[in-house]
Order: C-alpha cells, then sequence, then structure tokens
C-alpha cells in the first residue's frame, strides 16, 4: 500500500464516513437532566457567586450576633437575673426611701452630719453598685445575693439609729410623726 | 481538526451563545448541541463501534459539557474543547469494556508490506466495514490519527503509551484495514 494513498482516500472522502446525527433519545434524556439547572437559578448563582455569598453571609451572622449580644447586655437587668432580688430591693428600697425622706426633714445643723456622710446614707452608693454589677455577672452566687441582703438590712438599720438620736435631740414635729407613723 | 472544522462552519457558535450557556440557558444548550451532536456522534460511534453506547457516551459527554462550560475561558477554543471531551469519554468507555491501549506486543499481524497500490479500489463502504471489525486498540489508534486528526503524540498521551507504539500500532491497524478488504474482495 502507498504511504498516502490511503490518507488521502480518507480525506478526499471524509465527508462521505459521517453518518446521520444521534436520536432524539440523547437530546431528551439530557434535557430531563439540565432542567433542574433551570429551576434552581438562585442555588446555581450561589455556586457561581459562593464567595461573595460566604462573605455577605459571614457578615450578616456577625451583625446579628452583635445585636443579639447588645441585646444580651441590656436584658441583664437584675430583674432578669435575679427575680427574688428583685423583690427584695423592693422592700428595702421603699423602706429606706422613707427614713432618708424623714431625716431629709430635719435641718442640716440638727442632722450634723457632712455633705460625704450624707451621699453614704444614699441607697444608691459605691457598695450597692459594686454588688449590683457583680450579681449581674454572677446571677446564681448565693454569697452575692446574701451579702446584698445584709447591706440592705445595716442600712436600714443606721437610718433607724440616726433617727432615733434625731428624735432625741428635736422634738417631733407634725410633718415628720406623718412619716415616722408609716415607718 | 480540519474536518470537523469543516463540518462546522455554517454554525454560528459565538462567544454569545457560550456566555448564554455559561448563564444556564436551556435554549443556548440546545443550540450548542444542535451545532456539535452530529460531529461529536460520529466520533463516538466510530469509537465505541455501535449506536447504543455511542448515544450513551455521547449523552455522558455533553452533561459534562453543559457542567464545565463555565469554566472554558476561552469561547474561540470551544470545538476543540467540546472534542476533547467527547474523546475523553469514549476511551472512559472502552477502559470500561477492558480494552487496553499497550506497548507493542506480538499482535499476530503480517508487517507492512510496501506494494504498488495506486490500483487499489478503496471504497468508502468497504473502510468502514474493514476499521469495524479490527481489534479496539488498532481501531482506537487509527481512528483518532486518521479522522479525529489528532498527532501520534497527542495519541500517545491520550492513550498514556509511547509515542513509537502509536505509529507502529498505526500502521499495522492500516494494513490490517487492506488485509481485511482485500479478503473480502477474495471471498466475493
Amino acid at each position: 500500500m502507498s504511504e498516502s494513498s490511503f490518507e488521502d482516500f480518507v480525506r478526499q472522502h471524509r465527508q462521505s464516513f459521517e453518518e446521520t446525527g444521534p436520536s432524539s433519545r440523547v437530546w431528551a434524556q439530557l434535557e430531563q437532566q439540565i432542567a433542574p439547572r433551570r429551576k434552581s437559578k438562585v442555588i446555581q448563582l450561589m455556586g457561581r457567586h459562593w464567595l461573595k455569598a460566604a462573605a455577605v453571609l459571614v457578615l450578616v451572622v456577625n451583625s446579628v450576633m452583635i445585636w443579639q449580644f447588645i441585646q444580651l447586655k441590656k436584658a441583664q437587668h437584675l430583674t432578669n437575673v435575679s427575680p427574688e432580688m428583685q423583690e427584695a430591693k423592693m422592700y428595702y428600697t421603699s423602706q429606706i426611701e422613707q427614713r432618708l425622706e424623714t431625716i431629709k426633714t430635719y435641718p442640716d445643723a440638727v442632722l450634723g452630719l457632712d455633705s460625704s456622710a450624707r451621699k453614704e446614707l444614699e441607697l444608691r452608693n459605691e457598695t450597692y453598685q459594686v454588688l449590683e454589677a457583680e450579681l449581674i455577672q454572677n446571677p446564681g452566687n448565693e454569697r452575692i445575693k446574701a451579702a446584698m441582703v445584709r447591706y440592705y438590712q445595716l442600712k436600714l438599720d443606721l437610718l433607724d439609729k440616726i433617727l432615733e438620736e434625731l428624735r432625741e435631740k428635736q422634738p417631733v414635729s407634725k410633718k415628720q410623726s406623718d412619716y415616722e407613723r408609716e415607718i | 481538526m480540519q474536518a470537523l472544522a469543516n463540518n462546522l462552519n455554517n454554525t454560528a457558535i459565538t462567544d454569545h451563545l457560550v456566555s448564554r450557556c455559561k448563564k444556564g440557558d436551556v435554549h443556548a444548550f440546545r443550540e450548542l448541541y444542535n451545532a456539535y451532536s452530529a460531529a461529536m456522534y460520529n466520533i463516538c460511534l466510530r469509537m465505541t463501534g455501535n449506536q447504543v453506547d455511542a448515544e450513551d457516551t455521547l449523552q455522558e459527554a455533553f452533561m459534562q459539557i453543559f457542567r464545565n462550560i463555565e469554566r472554558l475561558e476561552n469561547a474561540g477554543s470551544v470545538t476543540a474543547w467540546i472534542k476533547r471531551i467527547v474523546v475523553n469519554h469514549c476511551l472512559s468507555h472502552l477502559r470500561r469494556k477492558k480494552v487496553y491501549f499497550e506497548e507493542v506486543d506480538n499482535i499476530d499481524v503480517e508487517e507492512e508490506t510496501i506494494v504498488d497500490e495506486d490500483n487499489f479500489a478503496w471504497t468508502v463502504a468497504a473502510i468502514k466495514e474493514a476499521i469495524q471489525v479490527l481489534p479496539h486498540g488498532y481501531r482506537t489508534v487509527l481512528n483518532l490519527y486518521i479522522f479525529e486528526e489528532y498527532s501520534h503524540k497527542e495519541i500517545a498521551a491520550m492513550l498514556d503509551i509511547s509515542e513509537s507504539t502509536v505509529k507502529t500500532q498505526y500502521m499495522r491497524a492500516k494494513d490490517k484495514v487492506r488485509q481485511i478488504i482485500k479478503q473480502k474482495k477474495v471471498i466475493r
């Protein structure tokens, strides 16, 4: 066989070697397979832009987490942290504030307390704020709860003693007696 | 590749069509399929040897084409890209059928004899018929070289055999085709 005769013949008659195309079955099956791609266009787009989608998702998740953290911090009020302490607080607060109001009715000269001492008598002094912050941080800590109750009781005792001394120093006015009757 | 290019000369495979395919446009997939299916089916038919396997292989190949067209960077090379996927699927099909493309061994074929074949009466039908009865290995090498127009080097890489083995197998395949045609003529 000459080297080129076979190749030449094939090249010259190349088109005659071609058969007709495939049956319609092939496209029908392909169409079925590619149809879901059409329906899930969002997923397809996600696939194409997965990096952008992931970055957006991370940003959204971070934003939600930060927002939730802020909300959580806001919600960490004593009412939510320890409901029984909230009740104790309401009771002692009303008692302490009644005594403080009575004390305030006495003139400064009779009272004989300087400004720092009077500030210390206020309900929400530094000790109170430290205890409240501790309780929010450690809501289940019984020692902190006991310390807070003890703080209220000591403050109440102190105010009672001051009032007792004041009554001895100066006769009780009508206005004063009204308050004291409430106590 | 020239023959395939000729087949597709009238087809407007534009950048636009490829970009539509990349967007998942089913109509664009259909256009792409219509443009290439006949030529690719012929490759499958020559490589697998029967219509059922050819259609199955074509379907698998086109599914891969549709899925991976996003990766095609140069729309100008779409023909070569599609053809290579189809050929790879055909080779996978043959490997699944345990067709091995081994180094030259003692295959029982006469060495090529240089004779005056100027008057040898080649016909398309005779060549097609002869190729059909070639052993799979010979047929694959012959098809890839003469019909798909890959170089010996490219075929060697595809089949993972040496270039010299490809050359030898091609020569033997060609010789075998000639023998088969001669024998059939004698019988007839």
